[in-house]
């Protein structure tokens, strides 16, 4: 393959003029002819392996930018659905009674989740104030889980989580995510949301699903304006 | 970015008129001039493959005081920032090293003879070192400072033509000046160089930035040289075709530069342009 | 037109692209017959214009042929040849260190010229600087004309360097030795190889053309214990000499920079004062190697005073033509001192301890020369070769590598480099490869430059920069004026990390209330060993590299590890 000299500079990560260089002093085994330059590239790869030096072809390096898409608020609160009126007087029965009601999960698979949830809430409650608590498992799910969900649980009626502010929470939204990285991208989005006191006012007349996510979805939009 | 072309300061009115040229090309081209003031008459270039030892006429070391203040005013007077250049490195105690990696550098047609010479039909030969050596093109002034409003590239077919011409591309992009192409078609026909030009690809080139290609056809290249503008900017290739062509300047390239006076930027064959 | 241009270009061969040692070889042969040539060429002037003025020696005027020889000596060089005077083998080494053996053409025959009016007509200065640098000249146009690259014009220049030597004396060994210790210095196979072909051919030049002869006679010496711890003192005794020749010529250097007159006169002035000298002891003039020849055959007979005089006398006339303007080397005034010097103790140790017999007078001559030589030049092997070479005697080899080893390094002591090497080390311009200093010289401050910096304005809110911080990869953020996109200073993450959690200051601060005005910054000419220089002294581990006012990008220590390792790595290649 008939590479230019940028391109060589780029396979063994140096700059264009480093190269250049080395070619005037003759310590590495590329000829400058006129305006061209003379080399093969096995010559250049033994020379490389000599001295420890990295040649990689930029394409392979580019293929491993095929990052994990991360997904946003709106489809995993999509996939996770809204309930109403989850029954509990504490935290344990709240969680049971909502991950019964969950929609992704088998038998066994929420008798585990419920466990894992309850696990979390000892560590430290997941109540972050103004009435919102965010239960989730400690360490992913990536078996269970293909693609991240979020379950919003509109609660009957308050109840105290030991939450931050100590006011007792209304809504649960439930995370689950296959991977840490998700996690956090997904909380850190929600925060955003729940930062404006608008949005938890809001939440507090139960709204439906349609003026639910279509709150979400505006909010979605100012990220993504930022972000840019 | 951080484009330089280098000037030596003669402090004379000869002199000053080559500054002036020199600070009106780098305003065009955008790049910054970096004066030398020499202390001394002889300083040396190292290039990648030669060494050329530059020896001034005495006339470079005139009034040593001034220098400094005139060259500062001239540029200050065009709205540029005056930098010197100080050399860092000695190979003995009066032989400064002038480092080489300009993109441009200019001077009169001889700068180690009498301001007598500076005729037409002579560049001397330290300045022909230099343009053989550089990886840099020669800016060489006219006598007295005129600005120039367009670009003439004499485009002859060889490798160097195809530098000189590629570096007009590149100044008409920057400064905006319409350009004009010049061949002088003697034997080959004119369908053969827009042959080479599609043959490099730069059709879309051509096109987009030459205003008209001037075809001259009369046989004696001297006679032809009156279609050229009286203030253009004149790029063309050092070498031609020639068997020797690594010894001495092409041909054309010398009838050209003892018929017309205008600024002259000479392509060496150690440039490779980029548009 | 193609095949014409292609042999221009034989590295570009494709025999000899991947492997050029045997191109190097071949180039060796022409370079080192080319040096030995033109060493030939300036022995036989001088023999000459030695055979020319002899009969004039009674003349009362004759003090001031050395005058007019060195004055016109320093006119040739500046005024028709326009040379500058530099002193040759620095600048060869200058060239070899920075720009990879780049020699003006001229060079290769100036100073041949030069030095045959200066030595030719008396003054007291050796033949041998001169067609050193005549052969290193030789040899980098040759690399020139073939278009090679830095590493293989190099090794040519050292190729000649060595072709000279050893056509001079007579003496391969002493040729390469010296090519590779000062010229070159680093002993590779790449190196050392064409090197070797070299002054094969140099010396066999210099023995088709002026016959197979050792300079000096061979004489048979019986040295015993005595004279073995003798040499100690011998050695003391080159190393002061050594040390009172550099001291004087640079002072005579400076006296005569002092002085208003036009540089021909300088050396005229000189040439009068050694002329004078001569006229006492005519043994201090020109070359001297009649003197060595006498003193080795013990047939100096004249008595420790005298003898000590002369040598003093030697070491005023040599700093008097050099150290004034007259255009030679000092190997040859080496030879001749310390012969001389050898002499004088040899009487001193004769007057204290007149019951021990020691060896002869023409040994401890001998051993004189390579202390000499090598307390000048500070190459023990070079002097200790030489002198094996020149005088054909192998069985003083102990007492001269006690002499030229000892000598070396007491001089070492008190003068930390080498007369050649003086200047060079002073200005930083010994740069030898694979030292900290020539990586950091080869290494540019524009292929260090990082620019994967974000850019803010002074006048970007706390709340919004915190959104590039999110952003970014790096810890120093540039401030830029709004229109002119002028750089106006840094911020370091450090600095507003105490803000950061404090949403109270996020709508209340200003970029340009906490940005760092006071900062140091990089040129991209900037010498990078100055740049590191700053970022010690003031511990910062990145600076930001400003061109015309704009940032273009950051250069960290980080970075520069990399970069040096690769340059060092490369640079010190054990195969290449």
């Amino acid at each position: 393959m008939k590479m230019t000299i940028h391109e060589v500079a780029q396979c063994l990560n140096l700059h264009v003029s480093t190269v250049e260089r080395w070619i005037r002093q003759g310590r590495i085994p590329i000829q400058k002819t006129g305006n061209g330059y003379l080399f093969s590239e096995s010559a250049l790869k033994k020379w490389a392996a000599m001295y420890r030096l990295p040649f990689l072809i930029p394409e392979k390096v580019k293929s491993r930018g095929y990052e994990e898409r991360l997904e946003n608020l709106l489809s995993a609160m999509k996939r996770g659905g809204v309930m109403y009126d989850i029954k509990g007087d504490d935290v344990e029965t709240a969680l049971k009674s909502a991950v019964e009601n969950m929609p992704v999960l088998s038998k066994t698979s929420k008798k585990e989740l419920y466990q894992l949830l309850l696990e979390r809430e000892r560590l430290t409650s997941t109540g972050i104030g103004k009435g919102v608590a965010i239960p989730h498992p400690r360490d992913p799910l990536p078996d269970a889980l293909k693609s991240p969900v979020i379950s919003t649980c509109f609660l009957e009626k308050s109840i105290d989580f030991g939450a931050v502010d100590d006011k007792p929470v209304f809504v649960m939204f439930i995370f689950l995510s296959q991977s840490i990285k998700i996690h956090l991208h997904l909380l850190s989005r929600f925060s955003f949301c729940v930062r404006d006191n608008s949005f938890v006012e809001f939440l507090k007349t139960s709204p439906d699903e349609a003026s639910f996510f279509a709150k979400i979805a505006d909010f979605e939009k100012q990220l993504d304006r930022a972000e840019t | 970015m951080n484009h330089q072309l280098l000037h030596i300061f003669r402090n004379s009115p000869l002199g000053r008129e080559t500054l002036l040229q020199s600070i009106y090309f780098s305003k065009q081209v955008e790049v910054t001039p970096v004066i030398y003031i020499p202390k001394s008459t002889k300083f040396l270039m190292y290039f990648e493959n030669d060494v050329v030892q530059i020896d001034l006429d005495n006339s470079y070391l005139m009034s040593p005081d001034t220098a400094l203040e005139h060259a500062t005013e001239l540029l200050e007077q065009a709205g540029v920032e005056p930098r010197f250049l100080d050399p860092k490195h000695y190979t003995a105690s009066t032989l400064p090293d002038i480092h080489t990696n300009f993109d441009y550098m200019s001077c009169p047609r001889s700068i180690s003879d009498l301001s007598s010479k500076i005729g037409l039909g002579y560049i001397g030969g330290r300045v022909r070192r230099i343009v053989k050596s550089a990886q840099f093109p020669v800016l060489i002034t006219s006598p007295v400072y005129k600005e120039w409003e367009s670009i003439a590239v004499f485009f002859g077919g060889s490798v160097n033509a195809f530098n000189a011409l590629k570096l007009g591309f590149r100044i008409c992009r920057i400064s905006g000046m319409p350009l004009d192409v010049f061949t002088l078609v003697e034997n080959n026909s004119q369908e053969s160089y827009e042959k080479l030009i599609k043959d490099e690809n730069l059709e879309t080139e051509m096109s987009r930035y030459v205003n008209t290609w001037h075809f001259l056809r009369n046989k004696a290249l001297e006679e032809n040289l009156y279609d050229v503008p009286h203030n253009a900017l004149v790029v063309l290739g050092a070498y031609g075709h020639h068997l020797l062509k690594t010894f001495v300047f092409g041909s054309k390239m010398e009838k050209i530069q003892s018929t017309i006076s205008n600024n002259l930027l000479i392509v060496g064959p150690n440039y490779t342009a980029a548009i | 037109m193609r095949i014409f241009q292609s042999w221009r270009y034989p590295a570009n061969w494709t025999i000899f692209r991947l492997d050029d040692r045997l191109l190097l070889i071949l180039v060796a042969i022409i370079v080192g017959s080319c040096s030995g040539l033109a060493s030939v060429i300036l022995n036989r002037s001088l023999m000459i214009m030695f055979n020319w003025f002899h009969h004039l020696r009674h003349y009362w005027w004759v003090f001031v042929l050395p005058a007019i020889g060195a004055a016109l000596s320093s006119l040739f060089l500046e005024k028709i040849v326009k040379e500058g005077a530099g002193h040759g083998v620095p600048e060869v080494i200058y060239s070899v260190s920075r720009y990879g053996g780049l020699l003006r053409f001229r060079s290769s025959f100036s100073r041949l010229i030069s030095s045959a009016l200066t030595i030719g007509s008396g003054g007291s200065a050796g033949p041998e600087a001169p067609v050193v640098i005549s052969g290193a000249a030789i040899g980098s146009n040759i690399a020139k004309y073939f278009s090679l690259n830095d590493r293989q014009r190099v090794t040519l220049v050292g190729c000649g360097a060595a072709g000279a030597i050893s056509s001079i004396f007579n003496a391969p060994i002493a040729g390469m030795v010296f090519a590779i210790e000062v010229i070159i210095g680093e002993w590779k196979s790449v190196h050392i190889v064409p090197i070797a072909i070299a002054s094969v051919m140099g010396t066999e030049i210099s023995r088709i053309l002026q016959g197979n002869q050792i300079p000096f006679s061979h004489r048979l010496f019986n040295i015993s214990h005595m004279d073995i711890l003798a040499c100690v003192g011998l050695a003391v005794l080159t190393a002061a000499a050594s040390i009172l020749l550099t001291r004087l010529l640079r002072s005579m250097d400076k006296i005569a920079k002092k002085l208003p007159a036009p540089l021909w006169i300088r050396a005229a002035i000189g040439g009068c004062a050694v002329g004078l000298i001569g006229l006492f002891l005519p043994e201090v003039l020109g070359k001297g190697y009649h003197v060595v020849q006498t003193t080795i055959e013990g047939a100096f007979s004249q008595g420790l005073v005298i003898v000590g005089l002369a040598t003093i006398a030697k070491i005023v006339a040599t700093a008097l033509t050099l150290g004034w303007g007259g255009s030679g080397g000092i190997f040859a005034p080496c030879l001749v001192i310390g012969s001389l010097a050898g002499l004088t103790y040899h009487h001193g140790l004769a007057l204290l301890w007149p019951s021990v017999t020691w060896v002869n007078q023409g040994c401890f001559a001998l051993l004189g020369m390579a202390g000499l030589i090598s307390g000048m030049l500070q190459a023990p092997l070079t002097g200790i070769f030489l002198i094996v070479e020149i005088t054909g005697g192998y069985e003083v080899i102990l007492p001269l590598i006690i002499v030229s080893a000892i000598t070396t390094s007491v001089c070492h002591y008190i003068e930390p480099a080498a007369y050649y090497m003086k200047e060079l080390v002073d200005y930083g311009h010994l740069l030898r490869p694979g030292t900290d200093a020539r990586v950091l010289s080869d290494l540019n401050v524009s292929e260090l430059i990082e620019k994967d910096c974000i850019a803010v304005t002074q006048n970007m809110l706390l709340r919004d920069f915190i959104d590039i911080v999110k952003k970014s990869h790096r810890n120093y953020f540039p401030v830029e004026h709004e229109e002119t996109g002028h750089f106006m200073g840094i911020i370091h993450l450090d600095d507003i990390r105490q803000y950061l959690f404090n949403p109270v200051m996020y709508d209340t601060v200003f970029l340009g209330q906490i940005m760092n005005t006071r900062v140091e910054v990089v040129y991209p000419d900037d010498d990078l060993a100055d740049v590191i220089r700053k970022m010690d002294a003031n511990r910062l581990f990145s600076m930001p590299v400003v061109v015309n006012n704009r940032f273009i990008g950051l250069i960290s220590k980080g970075h520069l590890l990399d970069q040096y390792r690769k340059e060092l790595m490369v640079q010190t290649s054990q195969s290449i």
